[in-house]
Order: structure tokens, then C-alpha cells, then sequence
């Protein structure tokens, strides 16, 4: 069992940081540069005579290419080459594949090989002498196609009469599996009521970072290995697909990031186009360069999981316990799988979301389709499901007449049997959803609701209050992926850092992550300053990732909310380890004095009871480095220390899927009150309270940032962002203009509340957090439908609701809303 | 992403302006750029040769006349137009200028710019029908004014051919007049758009509904007489990704009836 | 400006002044003003996130106003005063509205940085007490995906209130 804090201020305030750091909003230090605009993001470099990337896309969803000509392009002045799928084919092999069969056999290159399968699919990359010129360039390649037939809806990609994506796979489903737990059969009949839920469509969108994917690749010839200056976020997933893709080592493939300017996810599937700038910079004799262009990440890169939940049925009492449930969840992958179908399992970390039901069953299928293909998203396949669960709360109570705060307390995960094993098998270590609701209610004046409601009432408005709740699970046990492919030989996780103490007593720091916003620079700098006793400003923290560190491991990267965990433990042993040569090296030094009589502090090792006997780190430094004559022969001190985090995870039962998939459980309550216009279904957010838990808060400011920056991610994926496709698989929100994003007045008031409840699991009693869970788009949902309760009464059955859905909704309850019946057991 | 090769020119008169476009048929003028460099850039329009007009200060200016008549100048920015101390004789211009887009658009774009490029979710174009304006096109033969009413043609066409340039928009006096939307987000794109005016009979003027404004002329601005009207327009809406044809057409008529309440109930 | 600006070419030597200094370089008819203080004068401090001039990333200072520079030719700009990110600081010392937004963590990745921080300080030269409505909507043609633009909000109303005369 955790202690919990609460407090539930309006606003963090900023004080000046205090040791110890943890816990203090140390200011960050990445600030001084990114707001001069001295940050370095990959569009920034520049090598001389490099050559500037167009990519030619396909205008089609669904074609054979019957023939390429680059004659033309390649002809025309300023035009250094070209590169097709032909090309590419013959100098590389397909990329591993996660999936099983029959996923597991499609060939996917880095350019369009025979065929398109999305629109926006690169075929032909061409390098040029400036961007526009390789625009031009780009006009003069000359693509005949055949057009097929589009597979658009996943509900039908498995019908006989839609053509096939990829003929090696021998159809559209992609991967498939079931997930069973408890007794279901048990549950239905103890149940007093069975609500039966038509159809729940989680829908197809992402985060849009604002600066796009990139890279600029050099090639050294005389020893093969490629500089790859690049904004991806996991190099470690990177490197493994695209070293045996191109048949070479992963050693020759280096990783140089710096600043990136937000990721979310987005940024961890740009290894085709990696390959690309690879192969080219090769055959080219010269640096290649390319930032994607905003129409092009629309339209190709890393849409987030589109979901639909059929035939589900929820076995509950009359009182409102949850006793159980099953669905059939249809994922629509798009074209390609590039991380998935890790999709299939990565919801299993929150099977039962935040809920005590044990009987579970849930049957999942992948089918692929013609869109952009389907990668990691804030909050990766939990905020689906953790949505699912949420409608599941929502539209039972609404069924049954029950309060929805009532419904969710009677079935919260209390914080007494925390750690609390999923019916999977899944730990949640610890937190209070009961304390962060009532926190959540309360700051959005849950108790003066009925007033409000009249007040909104008298300006014509149906008001509408909503709760969202939601994990954060953070540290993936990778074993996870054998449920999808028992033949994976990936398990467990690892962060890597080293701390060294220079020659000048300088305290450097290298990380193997690669932020994108997060401040790992300062967070990993307070930790450090803490456990040697100097400042933070003592304590250089490099900027990024650079594989040439060797400070990274196979699963190296920011993703997947666990920077808290992964990173800082891996800080945290590099320091300790740190600490402890430094006190080795200090007894010698002192005259023999025992290791225990010793202190860091001030920047020096010095003894408890004789603070003035001190070495500076300085001397330390200095005397490793370049005085070391005399030192004892078993000293075996080098200041230079390197830790590699492991959490402590089993290989799970693949058999029955059971067993530890996430080390940390962070959490949010989300609140949201709105106002519809009946008239027009036009409704805004006049009220919103975000509560979260993420454990032991290194820097309570930058993870209030994450919890706002997801809150309008949230609100932004509720409101008004989608991917929406045409039935031949046009995209028709392929930029900014279209796909609105939340700007500055879109943006309501927000009060913010946290909870406290160290995990028991991590080093630091921190948890990995950022992504949030969807958190906004769930409460959204609820508050529409409260505000829709009586009012036609139609149910939310779609994640995204702009105003033309609320308006369907209003005006056409029965057809517009979803379906939902209620039958006794 | 980037334009096509270009040639530019930037002429310090309105006759040497009128030379280049009359004797460049893939010349266009460029105003504020808010639109026709976005275009450019997506290569949905490469014209051959821009005539910049912003040394042209025959084309900016506000004057407000004895009778309350406003003469502008189409190279006036929204943010001149917000601004403006003579532009308050309208209050109806710098309320909907206000609500495009943003800062950084507003110091660029232009009220020519915007009724010449007729987007059908510009603000700028039903407003100017609803008002009744009208509009001075100039060419090297000579002057000509033309209605509101037969200014728009088309998506992004108007009565101002090749080799002419719009050089005033004349507002009658008024101030009885409304604007009601329903955008993409706070001043957002509109999805649909009705400008009313109520300085003698009601004027209201539809956007986002057809390729030009659609003027309703109801016998009130009584609820009532304002659905009849719309629906008597036999409206054909296009459907898109924000609205279906069906839900264009519905906030067409909620929208007509709040402009033409608002415009009643200013003084 | 330069002569036969009447002229019709596809190219032309532009001279503009960007942070007090003068730069003067030949131009394609095409080059946005965006590109050309990024790659021709190696300014990256102003970044790119759009194809459509809706991100505002990219907006600077010309002549006293607020522009986005991907929507206007750097033709355009010949003869003008250009600020950027770069020319906020005062050499070491960062200027009111850079300090703010790091009290108040008012960014996170920094892409969008620069172009709000151009964006607020035009806003604080013409209303130096702006209340949060007139900041949202002065900052309403930045887009950013970190924050929110809750402290970014609260960074530039304490710049104000640290600033006001």
C-alpha cells in the first residue's frame, strides 16, 4: 500500500530550487537555448554539397505500377539521382516483420516495390542541388499506374469480394488472436442485466507534431557506416530493422539526435525513409537531406490505432457492479505494419482499464486497408481500449439510470489492494482513483451542476458534465510482443546512462533517450545533484542521443512514458556507482579513512565529522585522469561509470497471455463541462479539471506540461482532429487547414489537481508519464452524452465528435447515436 | 512547399501594374498573399509572373464620405480595416475582420484580396453582397464599377478579368448589419456563413453554400419569414469533410435567422 | 529597392536588414522569405511546421509587423527590417518574454518557440497590458502540440507585468 498526497492547486507556483531537487521545478536547462532559437533540429544542419530530397508519391490508394521513367528528372540541371522500389529491392531485403502469419509475410521496402498502397505512398526519391529543384525534378518523373479497387472500411476488409493489399499474405487480415480471462460464462449468469453495445468506433487521428520527420545522412565510405542526423525517436527499434534490411551492421549505423521538436509517438516508424536517405547517400557520394513536408506526414506517417469495438456485451448487477465483458476489436492498420501488430497486445497492459471486473474476453483482429499505415500514438493502443472502458462505464449507467460518479466509484480499483494483479496477470502498482475523482469533481463545482445546468438552460445551451479516467502504463516488458509472435525473441527493457567525473572535475552526463520536449536534461540533472551533493548547474547533461556514446541499448529511445523510470534509474545507477569510486577514491586520498565516515557534499567527498578534511571533485578528476601513480593496485576506480537499468519483468505466460506487461500504472481523472448549442450542435468546453498521479514528481512543472500538453492532444482528437478518407482512399485532411488543430482560443479554462502515490516498484518511486491516456476525449464523450440525456437520449458511440456529429446526434437520435440494448440475464 | 519558377514585378503605379498584367496573360496580381502564395505553394496555381502591388498606395486608404459613404482601397489590410477610425462608420467591417484567421493574416491580407480570390469561405465576399458595395475595376481601357450582386462568378472568379485590377470597394452608408458563423474552431474557416443587412429592405447573403454568395431577400427578419426565404433559395449545398449537404443547408438557415435578428436589433 | 523594380525577372538581388544587420543577396523570384532566412543566411532560429501558413511557426518581425515568412516571397522583403528570434536577447541577457517563458515552462520541444515569442512581443508593443483574451488571440496563429498554451499564456502576462512601464 502507497501513501498519497493530495493537493489541488490552481496553479504550480515557481519558486527557486532548493536542495534536494527532487521535487523541485529546477528550471530547465534546454530553456536558454531553444528560446534564442539555438536549438538544433535536423532541418538545421547542413553539410556542404548536400543534396536536398523530393519524394515522389503515389496518387492513388490502391495500384500496380506498370512502369517508372526517372529519365527526365534525372536529366535536368541540379538533379544529382534518383532512387526507385526497383532499387531498393535489389539492394535490400524486406524489413523484419513483428507479426506472425499470416501479417508476417508481407515485403515491405522503403519505396513502393510492383505496387501503391495508400495515397501518399513514396515510389521515387529524388536529390537535387536545392528543395526546389528537387520539387521540380520530382514533376518530371513519369509513374503509370493501373488503378485497383481501394479497401477503405476495415469492417469489410475481409470480404470476398475486396481485392487483396499484399497477395503474400493471402488476404487483408493481417493478425488475429483472443484474450480470455476469468469466467465468462460464470459472470453472464450471476449478471442481473446484460448491456449489449452495438458498435464503439475509436477514430483515426495523432498529434501532429509541429516539427515534421527528417534526416540528413552522411555515408563514410571508407569504413561503411552511415551518420544518420535524425529525428527519430526509438534509434534502438531503428537500427534493428534497418540494419538487416540493408545488410549491414548495426554498429555502422549511427544515430545523432539533438533537438526534436515533439514526437508523441509519431517519430518512431521513419526508418523507411531512413533507408532511403541511406541507400542515397551511398550511391550519391554525398550527403542527403530530408524534412517531410506537413501534407506528406498527413497523408503517410504514423496514423494512430483506428479501432472499432463490436458486439459487446457487458455482464453487470443492478447496483451497477461490473462484472464483466466481451468484444471483438477490429483495428485498422492502414497499408503497412510497421510497429504493429503490437497494437494487438500493448492494450492488454489496462485490460481492465481502472476497473475490478475479473471476466474478460476480447477477441482481436488486424486487417490492413488502404490508408497511411498505423504507428505508436500518445497513448498507443491503452487510450482505445481505456476508452472502450470508459463508454463501457458511461453507457451502463446511462442505461440502467445510475450516476456515472457513483457507477465508477463502485468499481474503481481501490488503493487498499493496490498492488493489484490485472486478470491477466498485470500489477498495477499503486494509486487512489476514488481521491483523484473526488478531486477532479470537486474543482470543476460538481455539487452547484444542476444550477449551472438551469443557467445554461436560460441561454438556450444544454449543459453536459463528463469524467474521464484513464492509465498511463509505462515500462514495456518487450516479452509482450510473443503473444503476438511466439517466435519474437524480445522480453524485458533497458535505459542506459553514463556519469563521469573529467579530468576538471567536470560532471557529465550521457543519456540514451532522445527527448522530444520532456527536459531530460534537467530532470536527470536534479537527480544527479542530489546524489553527489553539488548544484545542478554543476552538472552537464549532453544534449540528445548519439550512438557513438555507448550510452544506449537495444531498447534506447522516448517512448511509451517511462522516462522516470527507465532513464532516471539508469541516471540513478550510473550516479551511485559514481558516488560510490568517488568515496572509494576519497578514503584512499584522506588516509585511509573508512568509506562509511565519508559525505559528498559541496562538490567535494569529505568526512562527516571533519567537513574541512575535503577533496574537491576537481582533484578527484584531475588525479584518475592524469596523476594516478601510487594509487593502491585493487583500486579499481575510474569515474567513468556506466548503468544499465533493467526493470525486474518475467517472460509472461504467452500460453494463457498472462503475466506483468508494464512496470508503472501512472493515472488521470479528467473533468469536462460543456455547452452545446442545440441549433447548431457548435459546443465548447466551459469548464475542464485534469487530476493525475504519476508517483514521486521529479519536477512538478514539467510533468504538469505533460498533463496539459495531452489534455489538448485529447481535446484536440475529440473535437475537431481526424484523418478522415474518401471512399477511394483520399485523404481530406491532408494539412493544417483541414485537420484542425486546438490554437490558443480554442483553449478553456483548466484546473489542475495532483496525487501522489509513490510506486513500490521503481528506484525512485517515480512512474513513467506523459502520454495521458486520452484522458480528454473520454471525458468529452461522457460530458456529450450527459448533456444529450433527455435530449434524445442518443449514445456516444464515435471518439470524435465535431460539431456536424453532435448535431446528428441532436437531430437524428435513433439513427445517429449508437445502439444499445439492455436485457435481463 | 514551394512555388514553381516565377517572375515578379513590383510596379510603382497602378497604369504601369495594369501594362505588365495586360501584357503577361499568366500575370497576377499579388496583394496580401494570404491566399495566393498558400496556392502557389501547393502548385494548384503557378501563375507566370506576379505584379506586387505594394507600392501602390493609390490602392490603400479609408475615406469616409459627408453621406457616411466608405470608399476603400482593396490593398487595405484587415488590420487597417479593424483599426480604422473611419472604417467605425461600419462597425460590420471591423467586427467580421477581426474574426479572420489571426494576427499574422490580418496584417497581410487585404479586402481586395479576399473578394478577388472568392473563396467560398471567405467572410468578406457575402458581407459585400448583404451590404450591397460596389465594386472599381480598372483596366487600361478605363474604369468600370460593377454590383456586388454581379462582382463573384465562381470559385475564385470574379468580374475582375485579365489585365484589370479592382482599385475601390464602395460601401454605401449603414449600420444596421450582422455576421453569424459557424467556424473550424474560434475564428476559424468558416463552414457556414450569413451576413445580414438591414438599411432598407433585409439583405442576407449566404457563404459556403455555392461557388458565389447566395442573396436572400426575406419580406422580414421574422424568423419565419427568413426559413421561407432560405428555402425558397433552393439551396444546393456541397458536402465536405466538415458538413454534410444536409447540415450545410440546416446552419444556412439557423444562421440566416440569428444575422437577420442581430441586424434588427442594432440601431 | 532596387532599380527596374518594375520590371519583370525571375530572380533579383534583394538587400534587407534582419537583427540590425544588412545583408544583400541574390534571390529566386520563388524563394520564401522563410527559406531564405533559414538556408541563405543561416538564420534557423524561425522553423517551418506547416505547408499551408497555418502553423506560425515560422513568423518574424518585417517593418514593425507580424508576418508569417512561408507566406510571403523574400522579394517582397527587399529594403525591409526583419527581426528575429535571434535578435530578442540582449547579448547574454535574455529579454523579458524569453526569461518568462522559461519561469512559467512555457515550452517544451521549442519548435514553436520562436514564433511565439515573435508573436507576443509584437503583441506587447501595442497593448503592454494585454488581458488573457487579447493574448490568446494575439498568439491564436501559433500552433503548439507540447503545452497547451496555458503557461504560454501565463509567460506572456508575466513578461507584462514584469515589463509595464
Amino acid at each position: 500500500m502507497g501513501s498519497t498526497t493530495t493537493i489541488a492547486p490552481e496553479k504550480v507556483e515557481i519558486q527557486a530550487p532548493q536542495t534536494p531537487y527532487k521535487g523541485q521545478n529546477v528550471p530547465r536547462k534546454e530553456d536558454r537555448r531553444l528560446v534564442q532559437g539555438q536549438g538544433v533540429f535536423v532541418d538545421d544542419i547542413k553539410r556542404h554539397g548536400m543534396g536536398y530530397i523530393h519524394f515522389v508519391r503515389s496518387p492513388y490508394a490502391h495500384a500496380h505500377i506498370t512502369s517508372i521513367d526517372v529519365s527526365k528528372a534525372e536529366s535536368m540541371k541540379g538533379v544529382f539521382g534518383t532512387l526507385t522500389g526497383e532499387e531498393v529491392a535489389s539492394l535490400t531485403d524486406p524489413f523484419f516483420q513483428i507479426s506472425s502469419v499470416p501479417g508476417g509475410n508481407i515485403k515491405d521496402y522503403a519505396l513502393a516495390v510492383g505496387k501503391v498502397r495508400y495515397v501518399g505512398e513514396a515510389i521515387v526519391a529524388v536529390v537535387a542541388e536545392t528543395r526546389e529543384l528537387a520539387r521540380d525534378a520530382s514533376e518530371l518523373v513519369e509513374v503509370e499506374y493501373e488503378p485497383l479497387v481501394a479497401v477503405t472500411d476495415a469492417r469489410h476488409a475481409l470480404d470476398d469480394s475486396k481485392p487483396v493489399l499484399h497477395e503474400d499474405a493471402g488476404g487483408n487480415l493481417m493478425w488475429s488472436g483472443v484474450y480470455e480471462w476469468g469466467d465468462l460464462d460464470a459472470a453472464f449468469a450471476e449478471a442481473d442485466k446484460v448491456v449489449k453495445i452495438d458498435e464503439l468506433h475509436f477514430h483515426r487521428f495523432n498529434s501532429t507534431p509541429l516539427e515534421t520527420d527528417g534526416a540528413l545522412v552522411e555515408f563514410n565510405r571508407g569504413v561503411g557506416q552511415w551518420t544518420i542526423h535524425t529525428n527519430n525517436q526509438f534509434p534502438g527499434f531503428a537500427a534493428i530493422m534497418m540494419g538487416p534490411a540493408m545488410r549491414t551492421g548495426i554498429d555502422k549505423l549511427r544515430f545523432v539526435t539533438q533537438d526534436i521538436g515533439g514526437g508523441f509517438g509519431n517519430k518512431i516508424t521513419s526508418h523507411p525513409q531512413l533507408v532511403v536517405c541511406c541507400l542515397l547517400a551511398r550511391k550519391l557520394n554525398r550527403p542527403v537531406q530530408w524534412t517531410e513536408w506537413r501534407t506528406d506526414f498527413h497523408m503517410s506517417m504514423s496514423h494512430g490505432n483506428e479501432r472499432w469495438f463490436h458486439d459487446t456485451e457487458v455482464a453487470v448487477k443492478s447496483d451497477g457492479t461490473l462484472l464483466g465483458f466481451r468484444t471483438k476489436a477490429l483495428d485498422d492498420a492502414g497499408a503497412w505494419l510497421r510497429y504493429e501488430p503490437l497494437g494487438g497486445v500493448i492494450w492488454a497492459q489496462v485490460t481492465p482499464g481502472m476497473y475490478r471486473w475479473r471476466h474478460i474476453r476480447l477477441e482481436f483482429t488486424q486487417v490492413a486497408t488502404n490508408k497511411a499505415p498505423v504507428s505508436p500514438n500518445r497513448g498507443y493502443s491503452r487510450m482505445q481500449h481505456l476508452w472502450f472502458t470508459e463508454r463501457v462505464i458511461d453507457i451502463v449507467a446511462h442505461e440502467l439510470g445510475l450516476d456515472p460518479i457513483e457507477v465508477r466509484k463502485r468499481n474503481y480499483i481501490r488503493t487498499e489492494d493496490m498492488p493489484y494483479e490485472t486478470p491477466n496477470g498485470c500489477v498495477y502498482d499503486s494509486g487512489d482513483y476514488a481521491q483523484m475523482l473526488d478531486v477532479a469533481t470537486d474543482l470543476i463545482g460538481w455539487s452547484a451542476l444542476e444550477e449551472k445546468r438551469l443557467d445554461a438552460a436560460a441561454r438556450g445551451k444544454l449543459l453536459g458534465v463528463g469524467i474521464g479516467s484513464t492509465l498511463d502504463s509505462g515500462t514495456n516488458n518487450f516479452a509482450q510482443s510473443r503473444m503476438i509472435n511466439p517466435e519474437l525473441q524480445f522480453s524485458g527493457n533497458n535505459e542506459v546512462a553514463t556519469v563521469k567525473l573529467d579530468i576538471f572535475g567536470e560532471i557529465v552526463v550521457t543519456l540514451g533517450t532522445t527527448p522530444q520536449g520532456q527536459g531530460h536534461e534537467t530532470t536527470a540533472a536534479q537527480v544527479v545533484a542530489d546524489i553527489l551533493g553539488c548544484t545542478v548547474d554543476d552538472v552537464h547533461v549532453r544534449s540528445g542521443h548519439d550512438s557513438y556514446w555507448n550510452s544506449h541499448a537495444g531498447f534506447s529511445g522516448t517512448y511509451a512514458s517511462q522516462f522516470a523510470v527507465t532513464g532516471l534509474s539508469a541516471v540513478k545507477g550510473a550516479t551511485d556507482m559514481l558516488a560510490e569510486e568517488i568515496k572509494r577514491l576519497g578514503s584512499v586520498i584522506l588516509g585511509g579513512v573508512p568509506v562509511e565516515a565519508l559525505e559528498l557534499a559541496e562538490g567535494t567527498v569529505r568526512i562527516k565529522d571533519n567537513p574541512e578534511a575535503a577533496l574537491p571533485f576537481m582533484a578527484c578528476g584531475a588525479i584518475i585522469n592524469a596523476n594516478n601513480a601510487g594509487l593502491p593496485d585493487d583500486l579499481d576506480v575510474t569515474l567513468n561509470c556506466r548503468y544499465v537499468y533493467r526493470p525486474p519483468f518475467q517472460v509472461p505466460d504467452i500460453e494463457r497471455k498472462f503475466g506483468n506487461l508494464t512496470l508503472t500504472y501512472a493515472a488521470q481523472v479528467h473533468a469536462a463541462v460543456i455547452e452545446i448549442d442545440p441549433e447548431t450542435g457548435y459546443y465548447e468546453i466551459v469548464d475542464y479539471a485534469a487530476v493525475d498521479d504519476c508517483g514521486k514528481r521529479i519536477n512538478p512543472q514539467i510533468v504538469e506540461g505533460q498533463v496539459m500538453g495531452a489534455t489538448a492532444h485529447g481535446l484536440g482528437g475529440a473535437m475537431h482532429e481526424v484523418f478522415e478518407y474518401d471512399e477511394e482512399g483520399n485523404l481530406l485532411t491532408p494539412n493544417f487547414y483541414d485537420y484542425h488543430v486546438p490554437h490558443a482560443l480554442d483553449m478553456p479554462p483548466l484546473k489542475t489537481g495532483f496525487v501522489e502515490s509513490p510506486s513500490p516498484f521503481t528506484p525512485l518511486g517515480t512512474k513513467g508519464m506523459g502520454e495521458g491516456g486520452g484522458a480528454a476525449i473520454h471525458a468529452v464523450c461522457a460530458a456529450i452524452q450527459d448533456a444529450l440525456r433527455g435530449n434524445g437520449d442518443a449514445i456516444v458511440w464515435d471518439s470524435s465528435n465535431p460539431y456536424r456529429r453532435v448535431w446528428e446526434m441532436l437531430s437524428s437520435p435513433d439513427t445517429a447515436g449508437g445502439r444499445v440494448s439492455v436485457v435481463d440475464a | 512547399m514551394l512555388l514553381r519558377e516565377v517572375e515578379y514585378a513590383k510596379p510603382s503605379s497602378v497604369a504601369e501594374a495594369l501594362q505588365i498584367l495586360a501584357s503577361n496573360d499568366g500575370a497576377r496580381a499579388l496583394a496580401g498573399g494570404q491566399t495566393l502564395i498558400s496556392v502557389m505553394k501547393a502548385r494548384a496555381a503557378s501563375p507566370d509572373a506576379l505584379v506586387d502591388l505594394a507600392a501602390l498606395d493609390e490602392l490603400r486608404g479609408i475615406e469616409l464620405a459627408a453621406d457616411g459613404t466608405l470608399s476603400i482601397g482593396p490593398m487595405t489590410t484587415y488590420t487597417e480595416l479593424v483599426d480604422s477610425a473611419e472604417a467605425k462608420a461600419r462597425p460590420i467591417l471591423a467586427e467580421v475582420c477581426a474574426q479572420i484567421a489571426d494576427v499574422q493574416v490580418r496584417n497581410r491580407g487585404t479586402i481586395g484580396g479576399n473578394l478577388c480570390s472568392n473563396d467560398p469561405t471567405n467572410h468578406l465576399p457575402p458581407l459585400m453582397v448583404s451590404i450591397g458595395a460596389t465594386m472599381t475595376i480598372a483596366g487600361q481601357g478605363g474604369e468600370r464599377v460593377v454590383s456586388a450582386d454581379e462582382f463573384f462568378l465562381g470559385v475564385y472568379l470574379t468580374a475582375v478579368g485579365p489585365g484589370e485590377l479592382l482599385t475601390k470597394i464602395t460601401l454605401p452608408a449603414g449600420k444596421r448589419d450582422a455576421f453569424a458563423a459557424v467556424t473550424l474552431g474560434v475564428d476559424g474557416t468558416c463552414i457556414a456563413s450569413a451576413a445580414a443587412s438591414l438599411n432598407g429592405s433585409l439583405r442576407i447573403a449566404l457563404g459556403c453554400v455555392d461557388a458565389t454568395p447566395v442573396l436572400v431577400e426575406p419580406a422580414s427578419a421574422d424568423e419565419g419569414a427568413v426559413r421561407e426565404a432560405v428555402r425558397g433559395a433552393g439551396l444546393d449545398p456541397p458536402a465536405d469533410v466538415h458538413a454534410s449537404a444536409e447540415y450545410r443547408l440546416h446552419l444556412s438557415e439557423v444562421l440566416a435567422v440569428r444575422a437577420a435578428r442581430q441586424a434588427a436589433e442594432r440601431s | 529597392m532596387s532599380e527596374n523594380a518594375a520590371a519583370l525577372s525571375s530572380s533579383r538581388v534583394i538587400t534587407v536588414t534582419v537583427n540590425g544587420t544588412v545583408y544583400e543577396r541574390e534571390v529566386e523570384a520563388r524563394k520564401l522569405l522563410i527559406h531564405f532566412i533559414r538556408d541563405d543566411l543561416d538564420l534557423t532560429g524561425s522553423h517551418i511546421g506547416c505547408d499551408t501558413g497555418n502553423c506560425g511557426a515560422c513568423s518574424v518581425i518585417v517593418d514593425g509587423t507580424l508576418v508569417k515568412s512561408c507566406m510571403l516571397l523574400a522579394v517582397q522583403a527587399d529594403g525591409s527590417s526583419i527581426e528575429t528570434v535571434e535578435g530578442l536577447a540582449d547579448g547574454d541577457e535574455l529579454a523579458a518574454l524569453q526569461q518568462a517563458f522559461s519561469d512559467r515552462h512555457a515550452l517544451q520541444c521549442g519548435y514553436c518557440t520562436p514564433g511565439m515569442l515573435m508573436s507576443a512581443t509584437a503583441l506587447l508593443r501595442t497593448n503592454a497590458r494585454p488581458t488573457e483574451a487579447e493574448i490568446k488571440k494575439g498568439l491564436q496563429g501559433n500552433i503548439c502540440r507540447c503545452t497547451g498554451y496555458w503557461n504560454i499564456i501565463e509567460a506572456v502576462a508575466l513578461a507584462a507585468e514584469r515589463t509595464r512601464p
